[in-house]
């Protein structure tokens, strides 16, 4: 590791110092008085695109389990099954996704889904999909030797992957599983398209009634940016070196 | 159930199609071209162009696509189709550059300077010695970050584009044939994700062969 020239950093910083002081002038240029009435149901509706993804996250890892452990130990048959249905999910747009459960399942199904349902379900459904993959890496992570010293320790199959394969498999995929949130909670803007009322559709609400593109844009810009970043520092504490794709 | 929609609105599912595709290709392209500039700048000796190409995938990684994609249509008042384009490209190209980086990471340092002391030029270390080696290791990552363009693309729809999404709700909206033009139009996109899987297997083991 090469130590960075000094000079470098001092423009880094100046320039930074510059940036920030630029962007803090702008901002108190910007007529705030318009919006400012709506701090309250700006800040709700911030809070409801962080509980739809925090919601469709807990039901999708419930449901990922269950397709991973398929995929990986399940018999011919379902395994090929969970493989198709993890793929086709991730093979469709998730906007496709989100039309399906609201306005196709309803004609399938003889009835109707609410807007919020929808969303919650076509949300989990996606994650479900995600993280069954980030289930499936994590437990080829671990070594074929564990199982087998396991089972030559005279283990049951069960307790095998009870008591050795999940709890590393755990710690290996933790990473991935909190990055996917990152991305979960960025598709949780896409609900707006069904008109439920997340943090997307509650500043482009604002913006119809009192008309403030600029002081709105920034808003929501700086609510998914510091919500998504501060699920990726989350992700940096467990593994500084995690690479975030998706 | 009426498949026979799916025949009477060809020409408007063809078209969708058409666009999702133009629009696909263009973005894959730009995203390409952008994303291993800004990768290739990121693992420069640089302190400055370090965090200067680091701020930029931070702050666009961290947006929702369709964030960038309204503020260029609605607040910077670009039309449709380059909006769309602009969008697709700024939000995926920060993720190809972060698969350059750990891609030209993953060839180790040691190895410029062996083709250095080979008598090569550093033009041709680069072309010869770490590129050859840095592409097979990318190949498998953009293989998934061209399939999430061509999903990404359906987003074009909520600003009015007339894409495979649209025209499935168009269909839906006229004939309340959701059912039908859903099913087509996932398959279609499936179709389309599998050529980019297929294309790109196809290289990578090309590229392993050798």
């Amino acid at each position: 590791m090469n130590e960075p020239s000094s000079a470098q950093v001092w423009i880094w910083r100046v320039l930074v110092a510059i940036t920030l002081a630029v962007s803090a002038w702008g901002v108190t240029q910007l007529d705030w008085s318009r919006v400012a009435p709506s701090w309250q149901f700006l800040l709700f509706a911030l809070g409801r695109s962080w509980w739809l993804a925090l919601v469709a996250m807990a039901i999708g890892i419930a449901a990922a389990m269950p397709l991973a452990l398929l995929r990986v130990y399940g018999p011919p048959w379902p395994r090929r099954a969970a493989t198709s249905l993890i793929e086709a999910v991730r093979a469709t747009p998730e906007l496709m996704i989100i039309f399906w459960v609201y306005f196709t399942l309803p004609v399938i199904t003889g009835s109707q889904v609410t807007a919020w349902n929808a969303a919650l379900g076509s949300l989990s459904v996606i994650a479900a999909a995600y993280l069954a993959e980030v289930v499936r890496a994590g437990l080829y992570s671990v070594p074929a030797t564990q199982r087998e010293a396991a089972r030559a320790l005279g283990l049951k199959p069960i307790a095998v992957f009870r008591l050795v394969v999940l709890p590393q498999a755990l710690r290996n995929m933790l990473p991935a599983l909190i990055a996917q949130l990152v991305s979960l909670f960025k598709t949780t803007s896409l609900v707006y398209a069904i008109g439920v009322m997340d943090f997307f559709r509650a500043v482009s609400v604002t913006n119809n009634a009192v008309y403030a593109p600029y002081p709105l844009y920034l808003v929501l810009a700086a609510g998914y940016f510091v919500s998504c970043w501060t699920i990726t520092q989350v992700v940096r504490r467990f593994d500084p070196a995690y690479q975030l794709l998706e | 159930m009426d498949w026979a929609i799916l025949w009477e609105y060809r020409a408007a599912l063809a078209s969708g199609l058409a666009i999702t595709l133009a629009i696909s290709a263009l973005a894959i392209v730009g995203a390409t071209i952008v994303g291993v500039l800004v990768g290739c700048l990121r693992g420069s000796k640089s302190y400055l162009l370090q965090r200067l190409t680091g701020t930029y995938t931070e702050l666009l990684r961290n947006l929702p696509l369709i964030v960038k994609l309204f503020f260029l249509y609605f607040v910077v008042g670009l039309p449709a189709l380059p909006a769309a384009l602009a969008a697709l490209v700024l939000h995926q190209s920060a993720y190809i550059a972060d698969v350059t980086a750990s891609g030209l990471r993953s060839v180790g340092a040691g190895q410029i300077d062996a083709g250095l002391s080979l008598g090569l030029k550093r033009w041709q270390v680069y072309r010869l010695v770490i590129l050859p080696q840095t592409v097979r290791v990318m190949l498998p990552p953009m293989t998934s970050q061209y399939v999430s363009v061509i999903k990404n693309t359906s987003v074009v729809a909520l600003i009015g584009v007339a894409d495979l999404t649209f025209q499935t709700q168009q269909i839906n909206v006229e004939t309340f044939r959701g059912f039908e033009a859903a099913t087509a139009a996932t398959l279609l996109y499936m179709l389309l994700a599998g050529a980019v899987i297929g294309v790109m297997t196809r290289w990578q083991r090309r590229q392993v062969a050798r």
